[in-house]
């Protein structure tokens, strides 16, 4: 009997808004954790590896300086390792060599002028998106409470259920 | 012989699709039904044709006949039988010759599935558009990617072989082959919307004849997507799965549409709903295919798996721009019509959660589009060119997957039409602790980055929602819990899942490291050590390999090498690879030992939790194949809720489930009442 | 009861107004769709590399090296004279090629007052290789080892065979991407010695 009690009291307890506060912030304190140790001062080959994600082998094609073994890229990213020893700034490094190679080599569209489309127009799109489900559940809404059944539906409801053979419960 | 015998099998083709196609058309808009079953003998002569010309290629890739100027191009004296045979498929022509083949299995699939329903004008219409298709295909053959042109000049003694990317690993032969039957599988169900289009008859039916055949398609294009992946793992050597290349992109993209069309085509067989969405997903699926393989094929993006170019761009853009004009003219003609007067009542409820699935994944697919053919845009405006890379690709879709993730962990156990916040709170209460766990345990180990540690918990989120719907399943009906399509479904969700976190752990946790060693020295990396045993040079006939034997943490030896194919002189980098349950160990041989310099260079790298992309993509095929199974005494799903199950009957009373009416996996015949009856 | 589906399809004629929503939404479809096509007809895929560098009419970069026999080079002090920068790799068979040609260019310039000087910079390629092919293949001008590649990062060089001109100033003044000929590469060098800017 007092085990059934027990259940019980688990069972209202597992879905209970206080057991999901608590859920909520162990999640949201490991997150800030890891995000607090994501965000700690990056060592130097870190900073080159990071660069070198960013900028494509100039020869081989689709592969980034980082992914590419081939002669130029080994060669970028010792010059990369260079300046970064020298203290310049991870846009420095990355404009000078695009400067020097073309612009095909940077694998991240600028922020600026037409590049910025490839970043601007997804996010454009996902706030028309959401706009357009917001009023069309809103239109939804309003057919639905318009549409709210007669007596003369749910008589005819009434009805076709009376009428089929019903087999097994309700 | 060989090249005249592959032509006559093209031109067989080509004219038995125009003449069937044409023949059709007249029967369906003459409405002459002994028209429409002898225009249908034409399937035959298409699939002869087809076969004629794969036989023919074979034969000639077999006997070496280097008069053909394909085999000329990819055929070897030195290259091993099976790769001979694969080779049919590793360049251009081929690859179109494969995609015809496959074709014209599925043109006789559908003729034979529906055999009962010749007389349909909906049968016929969608038969006249596969036959179209059939049509375009044999006219690449026959033109711009011809296999069987002769060779100019004198016939040359021996080729150079396929590409050696291609040849030195066995997943090359199942790949493509597996990749095709997904591409091209959505060609049938694309008819069938467009012959629904066409007679105005786009109630459900049409809808459940294909669903089968989308299901298949789909299970295809995932294996061969996650083949793919292997592949580039195995074999390109810098240990990565995913590239963002244009070619993965073209196939990723029909994948997506194709994932939101198997949702929200649920929603339209239990609703009635979003039948105009529903259509405009399938066409975008098919047009997709096209257009990834005018994207890869032309030439106008640069890629890895680069394919030649030449005219055959100018054919796949229009026939690309046909068959997107065609959808677009018949959805807007006929849309309007189709609109049902259903609504979603609330934001709460499965329908809005597939909706919203359908969004997430539409929008997934319109960013992965946008970033693969903006550079082209950009060039044609400003001529210039511009890369849009890796960087750009996952900071766009992490966002994106973390919120399908999200999505499929509260999916599953929302019902129909309505429900409340209470429901949700106990339902998935479970989950979401198990979820915080995959969240916090990670954290304790010291792992950092938000982006991999949301991909965790939302995961073992999602996970946790999906095994509590098969645990629910299995106890209700045993092992048939596990067969159909909601069951099936939620193990390719928990497949998909396991990708997902193989994915961020893989990407942002592994580990590189490059040393150099003389034979015998050890260098220590990750906890593991490695031991140059020595180099050796090992020489075949095709391929002459330098590998460095390198032995880990005193076990196996691993060789990483640097193989030469003689044929052609390319020397490629061919990885290691020692597979762990939580890592793997990726070596590559960067620099070997020459005589001046008895060092050797190699890298390593650890990469973790790679088994389990791989694990995760057999449960998707597994899931696949359940969920093609029919549950346990299903009614027909046009029947309206409250029809009583053929063999509820059978089963008592107190076996009925009472607490989750979500959950349809045998759609018993209980009224759905929304959240009143929990 | 399975009727009831099948009637929502046709449009029943007491139905008040069907929203027009499809046409518009399928014209500005294929309005996109449309533009997108024409964007992909006009395209040019292929390579495209140019010629273009931002450092033409600039200093030329610092070059601080050795020749292959071991001997230091350094641009800077080259100041006086017309230097031609040549990278060249053994196995890049456009090198190979135009190797004839740069011999013929090199005895040219030598037997002029104030002719050009010749260097070679040996691009990812072993040193031992290059002397080897050079003492077959001829040429006496001295050849600069990189072996970390600074030389061709400071110059922006992805591929050989390329050919740059560095004026008496130290100011690049010119750069060919492709393969040169000894009358080409001495045509050029006269116009710009002459004042006259090189053609486009």
């Amino acid at each position: 009997m007092s085990e059934t009690v027990q259940t019980r009291r688990t069972r209202r307890w597992a879905g209970s808004s206080v057991a999901w506060l608590v859920l909520g912030l162990v999640a949201v304190v490991a997150l800030a954790l890891g995000a607090a140790r994501s965000s700690e001062a990056r060592t130097p080959e870190e900073r080159i590896d990071a660069i070198a994600k960013t900028l494509k082998c100039p020869v081989c094609p689709g592969e980034s300086l980082y992914e590419s073994r081939n002669n130029v890229s080994v060669n970028l990213k010792a010059e990369i390792a260079r300046q970064v020893r020298a203290g310049q700034t991870d846009d420095e490094i990355r404009a000078g060599i695009v400067t020097r190679y073309g612009d095909s080599v940077l694998l991240v569209p600028r922020a600026q002028g037409v590049d910025a489309i490839v970043w601007v127009l997804p996010v454009v799109v996902l706030v028309a998106s959401v706009a357009a489900l917001v009023v069309v559940f809103r239109r939804w809404r309003r057919e639905g409470a318009t549409a709210a059944p007669t007596e003369a539906d749910r008589a005819l409801v009434a009805d076709a259920l009376a009428a089929e053979p019903r087999e097994g419960t309700t | 012989m060989n090249g005249a015998l592959g032509m006559a099998g093209i031109a067989l083709g080509l004219a038995a699709s125009l003449l069937g196609a044409f023949t059709l058309v007249l029967a369906a808009v003459q409405r002459r039904p002994r028209l429409m079953r002898s225009g249908v003998l034409y399937v035959w002569l298409v699939l002869g044709g087809a076969v004629l010309a794969v036989v023919a290629m074979e034969r000639a890739l077999i006997t070496r006949d280097f008069s053909l100027a394909y085999v000329a191009e990819v055929g070897s004296t030195r290259t091993p039988a099976l790769y001979n045979v694969a080779s049919l498929w590793s360049s251009l022509d081929g690859s179109i010759l494969l995609w015809t083949f496959i074709l014209a299995l599925y043109v006789v699939a559908t003729r034979l599935w529906f055999r009962a329903r010749l007389t349909d004008p909906l049968v016929t219409w969608a038969l006249v558009v596969l036959l179209v298709i059939a049509a375009f295909f044999f006219l690449l053959l026959a033109g711009p990617a011809n296999p069987f042109s002769r060779v100019s000049g004198a016939v040359p003694t021996d080729g150079p072989g396929p590409n050696p990317l291609l040849q030195n690993h066995p997943l090359m032969v199942v790949h493509p082959p597996m990749l095709y039957l997904g591409y091209v599988g959505f060609s049938v169900p694309f008819a069938f919307a467009i012959g629904g289009l066409i007679t105005g008859r786009v109630g459900e039916g049409w809808l459940l004849d294909t669903r089968r055949w989308t299901l298949f398609a789909w299970g295809f294009l995932s294996v061969g997507i996650v083949l793919g992946a292997w592949w580039s793992y195995e074999v390109l050597g810098w240990g990565g799965v995913w590239g963002w290349d244009p070619v993965e992109n073209a196939s990723l993209l029909p994948w997506l549409t194709g994932t939101a069309f198997i949702h929200s085509v649920l929603v339209q067989e239990r609703r009635g709903m979003l039948r105009v969405w529903n259509l405009s997903l399938l066409a975008a699926t098919f047009c997709l295919t096209i257009l990834g393989t005018f994207l890869t094929r032309s030439g106008v993006l640069e890629s890895v798996h680069a394919f030649s170019d030449g005219p055959i761009g100018v054919y796949l853009l229009t026939f690309f721009a046909l068959a997107a004009g065609t959808s677009i003219a018949l959805i807007g003609w006929r849309g309007d019509r189709l609109r049902s007067p259903g609504t979603i009542d609330s934001p709460l409820s499965r329908e809005a959660a597939f909706l919203a699935n359908s969004a997430l994944l539409a929008l997934f697919a319109f960013v992965v589009l946008l970033g693969t053919v903006f550079p082209l845009v950009v060039e044609a405006l400003q001529d210039r060119r511009l890369s849009v890379g890796r960087p750009f690709f996952d900071r766009m879709t992490t966002p994106l997957g973390l919120a399908l993730l999200t999505l499929m962990a509260i999916a599953p156990v929302l019902p129909w039409r309505k429900a409340s916040t209470e429901l949700l709170r106990t339902r998935l209460f479970w989950p979401a602790c198990f979820g915080v766990a995959c969240l916090v345990i990670p954290v304790l180990m010291g792992a950092e980055g938000v982006a991999p540690l949301l991909a965790f918990g939302l995961g073992g989120f999602a996970a946790g929602s999906a095994v509590r719907q098969l645990v629910l399943a299995t106890r209700r009906q045993g092992v048939r819990g596990l067969l159909g399509r909601a069951n099936g479904g939620m193990i390719v969700h928990l497949g998909i899942i396991v990708i997902a976190v193989a994915l961020a752990a893989q990407s942002s946790y592994q580990r590189a490291g490059e040393f150099r060693l003389s034979p015998g020295e050890t260098a220590t990396f990750g906890g593991h050590r490695f031991t140059l045993v020595e180099q050796v040079t090992e020489e075949t006939d095709a391929v002459r390999a330098i590998k460095a034997r390198i032995r880990i943490d005193d076990g196996v030896v691993h060789a990483p090498a640097r193989q030469q194919f003689l044929a052609r002189g390319d020397i490629i980098p061919t990885p290691s690879v020692r597979t762990g349950l939580t890592e793997d160990i990726y070596l590559t041989l960067v620099k070997p030992a020459t005589a001046d310099d008895p060092t050797v260079t190699f890298g390593v790298r650890l990469m973790p939790l790679s088994l389990w992309l791989w694990i995760g993509g057999s449960l998707v095929a597994a899931g696949t194949v359940l969920a093609a199974f029919p549950g346990r005494g299903r009614r027909r799903p046009t029947d309206p809720v409250s029809a009583p199950v053929p063999s509820a009957a059978a089963t008592p009373p107190s076996d009925r489930p009472s607490d989750d009416p979500a959950d349809d996996s045998d759609l018993v015949g209980v009224p759905r009442l929304g959240s009143a009856d929990v | 009861m399975s009727e009831v589906l099948e009637q929502a399809d046709p449009p029943a004629a007491d139905e008040p107004r069907p929203r027009r929503v499809a046409p518009i939404v399928a014209i500005a479809v294929a309005i996109v769709v449309g533009l997108f096509v024409a964007v992909a007809a006009v395209v040019k895929g292929g390579d495209k590399d140019t010629a273009e560098t931002p450092l033409l009419g600039q200093p030329a970069p610092v070059v601080e090296t050795t020749t292959i026999d071991g001997s230091p080079f350094d641009l800077a002090s080259r100041r006086g004279s017309w230097v031609v920068l040549n990278f060249f790799s053994t196995w890049c068979r456009p090198c190979v090629e135009e190797h004839p040609e740069l011999v013929r260019f090199a005895n040219g310039q030598a037997s002029q007052l104030g002719g050009a000087e010749l260097y070679s910079v040996i691009f990812n390629d072993d040193p031992g290789e290059v002397e080897r092919f050079f003492a077959e293949q001829g040429g006496d001008w001295p050849k600069l080892v990189d072996p970390d590649g600074r030389v061709q990062v400071a110059f922006g060089v992805a591929k050989s065979p390329e050919t740059w001109i560095i004026d008496p100033d130290g100011v690049v003044r010119a750069r060919v991407i492709s393969a040169v000929s000894a009358d080409t590469l001495g045509g050029l060098l006269a116009e710009l010695q002459a004042g006259v800017p090189p053609g486009p």
